[in-house]
C-alpha cells in the first residue's frame, strides 16, 4: 500500500494539497513519484505568476516523457520550493513533505470540495491499479 | 475491435510537425478525437532537442546554419535527434484508451511490441531493451542514438528506433524515429558538445543501424508505413481508418506554429522560461 497521509487532499492527477487557511501547498503523491521512477528534471512557475485548477502549473521529466503537472487550485502562487530544484532527488525520496512543489494563495476554496480525502485516494489507487 | 485513426505519411517544416503532435494530443486531453497514429518525414532535415535540454549545451547553431539543418524544441522528453532520412510515427491516445496503462514504461513496451511486429513483416528482427543503459563518457551524449533506453529496440545489437513521450490528464504522445538513412558525421557536427567528431561518429555509427541495412534491401516509406501499421493493427487489434485533422487540430496546429513552434524563446529556452498555457 503506497504512503497515503491523512491531513492532505488529493486530486485524480495524483497531485496532493495541504491546506492551511487560504494556502494550498502542492506536491505530488507517493504514487505518482513511484510510477514516474528516477525524475530528472523539473519546471516550475514563477513566484506570482498564476495557476489555475486543471490546467498545468508545471512539467517534469523521467525516463524521457515530460509529464505535465496538474494544478488542483486556482491562485497565486507565493513561493516555490527552491530546494528540490538545487536537489530533484527529494521528489522521489519524500515527495510529502520536503518535496512540496509550490504554494498557491487560493482564489476560490470551494474547488477544494472536489479533491479525494485519503480514504477516498486509495480507493482511485486501487481502481487505477486494476486497469494496469 | 477499436477504430483508430491512421494520419498517412506526409513530409512538413519541422514546426507543423510538432504542432501538428501537440495539437492532436491537445485534442485528445478534451476527448474530441480518435487514438490516432501519424506518419511523417521531415521537409527540411532538422535538429531536434527534449524538452528540458539546453540549447547553447546541446546545438551548434552555427553548424546547423551551414548545413542546412532546421532546429526545433520538442514538447516531448528524451535527448537530441537529427532527423533526415527517417520514417517519424506519433501515437496519441487519451485517458479511456483500453490500450495503454497510464505508465510511461508499459506504454513504451507496448508500442516497441507494435514497431517490433511491424520490421518484422520486412524481415528485420529486433531486440526489445528491458534496461536502460548510460551513455559511456566518450559518446555523443545529447544524441538520442549513442544509447538505447529501456523497452527501445536494437537489430544486431545497435539502436533502430528511439521515441520519446508527454503525458497530461491521462493522455500520452509517443513519437519516435526510424532511421532509413544515417549520417554519423553531420549528426556529431551538429550535435554539442564537440570532442574528436571522428571518433564520435565511429562509436554513433557503432551504436545506429537503419532499416535499409538491416533488411538488406531499400525499404521506401511507403512499404514501411505499411508494414508498421499492419504491426499495430495486430499487436493492438485495431482497424484503422486514413482521415485528417478535425477542424478543432487545424486550428490549433496553427495557433502552435505561429505561438510556440516558430518562435525563438520557445524552440531555444524552452519551457523553463516560458510557460505556455491555454492552448
Amino acid at each position: 500500500m503506497k504512503v497515503v497521509p491523512d491531513d492532505l487532499l488529493y486530486s485524480r492527477e495524483h497531485v496532493w494539497v495541504r491546506v492551511e487557511g487560504a494556502l494550498a501547498t502542492i506536491g505530488i503523491t507517493d504514487y505518482a513519484q513511484e510510477k514516474l521512477g528516477e525524475i530528472l528534471d523539473l519546471d516550475l512557475p514563477e513566484v506570482d505568476s498564476d495557476v489555475e485548477r486543471d490546467e498545468p502549473f508545471g512539467s517534469i521529466e523521467s525516463a524521457k516523457a515530460v509529464v505535465e503537472l496538474i494544478s488542483p487550485v486556482s491562485g497565486v502562487v507565493i513561493n516555490v520550493n527552491e530546494d528540490i530544484t538545487d536537489d530533484i532527488g527529494i521528489i522521489n525520496s519524500d515527495p510529502h513533505d520536503t518535496g512540496w512543489m509550490i504554494i498557491v494563495e487560493m482564489d476560490d476554496q470551494e474547488e477544494l470540495d472536489d479533491l479525494l480525502d485519503t480514504r477516498g485516494y486509495q480507493e482511485f489507487l486501487i481502481q487505477e491499479t486494476e486497469v494496469e | 475491435m477499436g477504430l483508430w485513426r491512421l494520419l498517412p505519411f506526409r513530409k512538413c517544416s519541422a514546426a507543423e510537425n510538432m504542432a501538428v503532435d501537440e495539437a492532436v494530443f491537445r485534442e485528445s486531453i478534451r476527448g474530441r478525437n480518435s487514438p490516432t497514429l501519424r506518419f511523417y518525414g521531415w521537409r527540411t532535415p532538422a535538429l531536434s532537442i527534449g524538452y528540458f535540454q539546453e540549447y547553447e549545451h546541446e546545438v551548434d547553431s552555427e553548424a546547423c546554419k551551414r548545413f542546412g539543418i532546421d532546429f526545433i524544441r520538442r514538447p516531448t522528453g528524451g535527448k537530441a535527434v537529427l532527423h533526415d532520412r527517417e520514417l517519424t510515427y506519433a501515437v496519441i491516445a487519451g485517458e479511456d484508451s483500453p490500450l495503454f496503462p497510464p505508465d510511461i514504461l508499459k506504454t513504451y513496451r507496448i508500442i516497441s511490441g507494435c514497431i517490433a511486429a511491424g520490421l518484422a513483416t520486412v524481415g528485420i528482427t529486433v531486440e526489445m531493451k528491458d534496461d536502460g543503459r548510460a551513455a559511456a563518457e566518450d559518446r555523443l551524449r545529447s544524441s538520442c542514438f549513442s544509447f538505447p533506453s529501456r523497452y527501445e529496440l536494437l537489430a544486431g545489437g545497435r539502436k533502430i528506433c528511439g521515441a520519446a513521450q508527454m503525458r497530461s490528464h491521462g493522455a500520452f504522445l509517443q513519437h519516435g524515429a526510424l532511421l532509413m538513412g544515417f549520417d554519423p558525421v553531420l549528426t556529431c557536427a551538429v550535435m554539442l558538445p564537440h570532442g574528436d567528431i571522428e571518433m564520435q561518429a565511429r562509436r554513433l555509427l557503432n551504436s545506429v543501424t537503419t532499416v535499409g541495412e538491416q533488411a538488406g534491401e531499400a525499404i521506401g516509406e511507403e512499404r514501411l508505413c505499411g508494414a508498421l501499421r499492419e504491426g499495430f493493427e495486430r499487436v493492438l487489434g485495431v482497424r484503422f481508418e486514413e482521415g485528417t485533422l478535425t477542424p478543432e487540430e487545424e486550428a490549433l496546429k496553427t495557433e502552435l506554429m505561429a505561438k510556440k513552434y516558430t518562435s525563438d524563446s520557445w524552440n531555444r529556452e524552452g519551457g523553463k522560461t516560458e510557460w505556455i498555457s491555454g492552448l
